[in-house]
């Protein structure tokens, strides 16, 4: 009876264990970047990702109601971002740069990333498989700004950001961004 | 049982030995060249560009492209066969902003028997282009780009089976900078 109460013990443990990597591995990589930025930076994020996603809804419904030619890089509702207005962007980049790398590349691909000394600008393109699909990871900063964004995109699309990854990048933030002022 | 001890130790000197020379022909092999040390000029450049597209990707990329539709199918045609793109690319503000050690830093990796250079090769670009290649017989492994002009350090390296022409392809794409890199016509012994 207590040998099969332990063995119940350790397998809800470790069910709870799995399920905990799991989450982790699926999952909130997004979080963990905006928190990253926010320790290191010493800045705080304003995310609207639930308006943003009914945003996109709605972008997404407009275009069908256009013939569907509106261009969309991420898939509707897919978008997850979080952005830093207005803020000071001070500290060693490259620091920044490897410990980023280091909490991400486990679980994401990293694609291309740029970086530019004079204003510390910085922008990280990171990819992984989402089943049929791929997600896409952009993360922009710039002296006084700086965007997180999640989102997934068709292979279609993929291919586009893998021949042209910088304006790819750039689509993406600014589908997402535009979408968010709506 | 002093055969045996001896017969035991012979196996184990040759599994030795053999580890050994396995490492080090699969080390000569590696057509990827290590580039992370240059990191430190991204303090100096103005412009950084890091590019990894490693085997995960391209292997997704490969099996998710459709080759019925035009973008996916040129992507997945360009990448079918590599095992990577890697580009590291700098430009500075000023000359001299990068030195000849961390050039020579490339060069000392892609020295023969395992690469050999390209001298068939020319650019439209100012300075220094190399073009070096990783054979092994007459499989292509790899190839590497080192293009070093006064005010920009460029490397580009690619694992898998390509050649010039689809190097030439994939320039302007996939993060790799247009190199401006065309085959030259073969020189003769007798025109050098």
């Amino acid at each position: 009876m207590k040998r099969s109460g332990s063995i119940k013990l350790v397998t809800v443990l470790l069910a709870v264990t799995l399920w905990s990597t799991i989450s982790f591995a699926n999952g909130d990589d997004f979080n963990s970047v905006v928190k990253m930025i926010e320790q290191f930076y010493s800045v705080k994020h304003e995310g609207l990702p639930f308006l943003a996603k009914a945003a996109m809804k709605a972008a997404g419904a407009g275009a069908r109601i256009k013939g569907g030619d509106a261009k969309r890089f991420a898939e509707a509702g897919s978008i997850k971002l979080a952005t830093f207005e207005n803020q000071e962007f001070k500290g060693d980049f490259i620091k920044f740069r490897q410990m980023l790398n280091d909490s991400l590349t486990q679980t994401w691909m990293p694609l291309v990333q740029t970086l530019a000394a004079p204003d510390q600008e910085q922008c990280y393109i990171f990819v992984r498989e989402n089943g049929d699909k791929f997600r896409v990871l952009v993360v922009t900063i710039e002296p006084h700004d700086g965007t997180v964004i999640q989102a997934t995109v068709s292979p279609k699309n993929l291919a586009l950001l893998m021949k042209d990854p910088e304006e790819g990048a750039k689509a993406i933030t600014q589908e997402a961004t535009i979408i968010d002022q709506e | 049982m002093k055969l045996l001890f001896h017969t035991i130790s012979r196996i184990a000197v040759i599994s030795v030995l053999f580890v050994i020379a396995t490492t080090i022909t699969t080390h000569a092999q590696d057509p990827r060249i290590r580039l992370a040390h240059l990191d430190y000029l991204a303090k100096k450049a103005s412009e950084t560009v890091d590019v990894n597209i490693d085997e995960r990707l391209i292997q997704l990329a490969a099996k998710l492209f459709n080759d019925k539709d035009e973008d996916e199918a040129k992507v997945k045609k360009l990448v079918n066969g590599l095992k990577g793109i890697y580009v590291k690319s700098f430009e500075f503000e000023n000359e001299n902003d990068y030195s000849l050690a961390d050039v020579d830093s490339i060069r000392s990796q892609l020295r023969e028997p395992a690469w050999s250079r390209l001298v068939n090769v020319t650019s439209k670009r100012d300075g220094v282009v190399e073009v070096y290649i990783a054979l092994n017989g007459s499989d292509v492994l790899g190839l590497a780009v080192l293009s070093a002009e006064p005010k920009e350090l460029t490397v580009v390296n690619i694992v898998g089976p390509v050649d010039l022409e689809k190097l030439a392809k994939l320039e302007g794409n996939l993060g790799i900078p247009d190199l401006g890199i065309e085959p030259t016509k073969h020189k003769t012994k007798n025109e050098q």
